[in-house]
């Protein structure tokens, strides 16, 4: 019985791991950790951690590798809570494994049912923390809690009928005592939201459509009934500002996507940026980056927020890199267009007025014959996580240069079928390419790019030891002198790379994490430095 | 055996009661799917002429298109549902019935495969696995390529050179140029296919430059006599045997 009892209160005294959301708020002083899915609430990736620097990354090795056993796009994005991982892998899939090691915690696996037809495939992009608890989205669109402890399911909410086409793939962001989600299914004739749960219990706190209704506001920007399958998906994180209280999500292209002219009108909210009260969900502002989309051009890319000096004067700032070829700088508070500018080949924009509305170059819409737009549908810019460095004042991002065919014909509904308006192909004669760019995020001036063989599907992560790590598409994962651009260390993964690393340390020492096909790789400098030759 | 009869007639009446808004609907499936390959007309390119050559019953279509062909270029398109292969068939009917060019080639194959041999062709491709392998495997080349396409390819092989197929130099420290096919490639190295069929690999940091040459590395024989060049074209149109089994490649996908 003493036993027992000794053996009882020594568990009891273990730390519990918990993420109030004080420490989320403050995630950049414990740069050690990373508490959510962008590692702090801004997006900037970037991490004070610098054992390993531009003098030692070369020495850098595989420390440790999980095999999950399953095939197709791994996208997640690991948590690192006070030693312990947590991540999630298609399949509806979740794991908490020792950070040190890799070794095996606990396995969580939400039951999908054998026969259901999904829009998305059952791709994940990781969890968020908050209190004890881990959440993440499932592929038929329902949002799950787990006990951070075991990985045991503590509820569920369905967000929308799967059959309907909706799905989720994306991280939930911990805000307050609410998890704010989105969902996937823009292909599927869906009607696009971004919901907040109640933590706690489950229970739907709010709802925000980006396709509003006939006689709501925007609801004129929608031909007819088209609005009802408007499309409008919010498959990315959003970003966060606390002392704003304001939520900033980027939503998905209308539907039909290539099939514009039974939707005539701008079709808000999608292709925005939408900034919303995180209390209530009410729309506080919105961007329309590509009014009337035709391209598939989503504006789910990272809306980083910065802080800087605009022409002068300090200004809360959000900048995307957007799929459409253009780099936006808009003032966070406000909405107010400040800039744009191409950062890739682009030919289906002018330039803006003073508004900010781009100023389309001629018919730029699909054609039945087809008609050649760059950038390509997959877009110059995609959910590949940018990163800043303010160490070097620097914007590091992947650039994709790829151009498209785009075909269109009137497509037909039906219920959790494509809803595409035809196709898209690339033109292969030329090849794609793409680019790791470091960018000054003001004036929008290259300092260095390194060029890729392919156009990359990776992210970046930015750190203090002076690094910036990349992935491109034939499986490398890349480390850079952040200042000069230089290659310093590079490891061929075997697979392509559809996320962004991340880094963290445990008892003294750093590490670099990177999925890739079926396997978490986490790299390490070795334990006793050698010495060079 | 009246029933028989009707039966077939109804049959016969459903095939030729094409609803036009399928027609429309194929062409538009046709257009972003197939046409790349196989021209906008259906003519072939670099994959078959569809509309004057082989005719396939509309279940053979179908098994190609969700399946692909393994060990060649056509791709399986496994997410066509059938309403759709049905419209697409519907649209490559109506091309067959409304184009009247026929594939004719007057030379005789048995000559034909003399010149082949004799222009040193098996140096290069493959034929039932004789042969080398270099250039495009050619055992299957009658099915999947029209006289047109194969044509251009002997008389001007840089109009159009297949993806898997293009040259690459790499010039080496000691200013050695190496030419070959260019089997992978990523941000830092090259894998190269040389003449004597054995594979290089390259770490780009190491050489001097990797050059992409425009034109094909095949030779042009502009200057072969007519009357051999109809009778290779009969005999590269006999080859029709599948090569050895192959990965099946997947058409590509959305995001």
């Amino acid at each position: 019985v003493r036993i027992v009892i000794a053996l009882l209160a020594f568990v009891n005294t273990l730390p519990a791991q918990s993420v109030p959301y004080e420490r989320i708020v403050n995630a950049a002083k414990e740069p050690h950790n990373w508490l959510t899915y962008w590692g702090d609430y801004d997006a900037t990736r970037y991490r004070a951690l610098d054992q390993i620097n531009t003098s030692n990354v070369d020495f850098l090795r595989a420390e440790w590798m999980f095999q999950t056993g399953e095939r197709g796009a791994f996208e997640t994005v690991p948590l690192v809570i006070d030693g312990v991982m947590y991540f999630t892998v298609q399949e509806g899939k979740a794991y908490a494994v020792d950070a040190k090691s890799g070794r095996q915690i606990w396995e969580y696996k939400y039951p999908l049912a054998k026969d259901i037809k999904l829009c998305c495939g059952t791709i994940n992009r990781g969890l968020a923390a908050l209190g004890s608890r881990l959440f993440m989205v499932t592929p038929d669109a329902c949002v799950v809690a787990l006990d951070i402890r075991n990985g045991r399911q503590l509820w569920k909410a369905e967000m929308a009928d799967y059959k309907g086409g909706y799905g989720a793939t994306l991280a939930p962001l911990a805000v307050k005592d609410k998890i704010i989600v989105g969902v996937s299914g823009g292909e599927f004739g869906i009607r696009g939201f971004v919901d907040a749960y109640d933590a706690a219990t489950g229970k739907r706190a709010w709802r925000f459509y980006t396709v509003p209704a006939k006689g709501e506001p925007g609801g004129d920007t929608w031909l007819a009934d088209s609005w009802q399958r408007g499309g409008g998906a919010t498959w990315m994180t959003g970003t966060y500002d606390p002392a704003l209280n304001t939520l900033y999500w980027g939503v998905g292209n209308p539907g039909p996507d290539l099939f514009g002219k039974s939707r005539l009108g701008d079709n808000l909210y999608t292709s925005s940026l939408v900034a919303l009260d995180a209390d209530t969900g009410k729309l506080k502002w919105h961007y329309q980056f590509s009014p009337h989309d035709t391209h598939d051009w989503d504006a789910c890319e990272t809306p980083m927020l910065l802080d800087l000096n605009w022409q002068g004067k300090p200004r809360k700032l959000v900048v995307q890199a957007n799929r459409n070829g253009f780099y936006y700088i808009l003032d966070r508070v406000t909405g107010e267009f400040l800039t744009a500018k191409a950062f890739a080949r682009q030919n289906w924009a002018t330039g803006f007025d003073e508004k900010g509305r781009p100023i389309a170059k001629g018919d730029v819409d699909p054609t039945p014959e087809g008609n050649h737009i760059c950038p390509g549908l997959a877009g110059a810019a995609n959910w590949m996580a940018p990163s800043y460095s303010p160490q070097t004042g620097l914007f590091y991002f992947p650039v994709r240069e790829q151009c498209d065919v785009y075909f269109s014909s009137p497509p037909e509904f039906v219920e959790g079928k494509p809803f595409w308006g035809s196709m898209f192909r690339g033109v292969t004669e030329e090849k794609e390419w793409g680019e790791l760019r470091a960018m000054n995020p003001l004036d929008v001036k290259t300092a260095w790019s390194f060029r890729y063989y392919r156009a990359p599907w990776a992210g970046t992560v930015a750190t203090s030891g002076g690094l910036v790590f990349a992935g491109d598409e034939d499986g490398y994962l890349m480390a850079f002198d952040a200042r000069s651009g230089k290659l310093l260390w590079r490891f061929n993964t075997g697979n392509r790379l559809v996320t962004a690393p991340i880094t963290y340390l445990v008892e003294g020492r750093q590490y670099v994490t990177i999925p890739s096909g079926g396997a978490l790789i986490t790299f390490a400098l070795p334990e006793h430095s050698p010495t060079r030759p | 055996m009246l029933r028989i009869l009707l039966a077939g007639l109804v049959a016969a009446a459903a095939l030729l009661a094409v609803d036009p808004s399928d027609v429309e609907h194929g062409r538009a499936i046709y257009r972003s799917n197939c046409a790349f390959c196989h021209g906008m007309t259906g003519l072939g390119g670099r994959g078959p002429n569809l509309v004057s050559g082989e005719r396939k019953t509309d279940a053979e279509i179908k098994d190609i298109v969700r399946n692909g062909v393994p060990g060649s270029t056509m791709p399986a398109f496994d997410t066509m549902g059938d309403e759709q292969l049905n419209r697409l068939i519907a649209f490559l009917r109506h091309l067959q019935g409304t184009t009247d060019t026929t594939e004719t080639v007057s030379g005789d194959p048995v000559k034909g495969k003399t010149v082949y041999e004799r222009n040193g062709c098996p140096a290069c491709h493959l034929v039932a696995n004789q042969g080398a392998v270099y250039g495009p495997d050619l055992s299957r080349i009658g099915s999947s390529r029209s006289v047109a396409y194969l044509k251009e390819s002997i008389l001007e092989p840089s109009a159009d050179i297949p993806a898997d197929f293009e040259g690459v130099t790499v010039v080496t420290g000691d200013a050695r140029r190496l030419t070959g096919i260019r089997i992978n490639e990523d941000t830092f190295t090259v894998q190269v296919r040389l003449p004597s069929q054995a594979v290089r690999s390259f770490a780009k940091e190491r050489v001097k430059e990797v050059i992409y040459p425009k034109e094909s590395l095949m030779p042009a024989y502009k200057n072969m006599p007519a009357d051999e060049l109809e009778n290779l074209l009969a005999y590269l149109k006999t080859l029709k045997t599948l090569p050895g089994q192959g990965a099946v490649r997947q058409a590509e996908g959305i995001r």
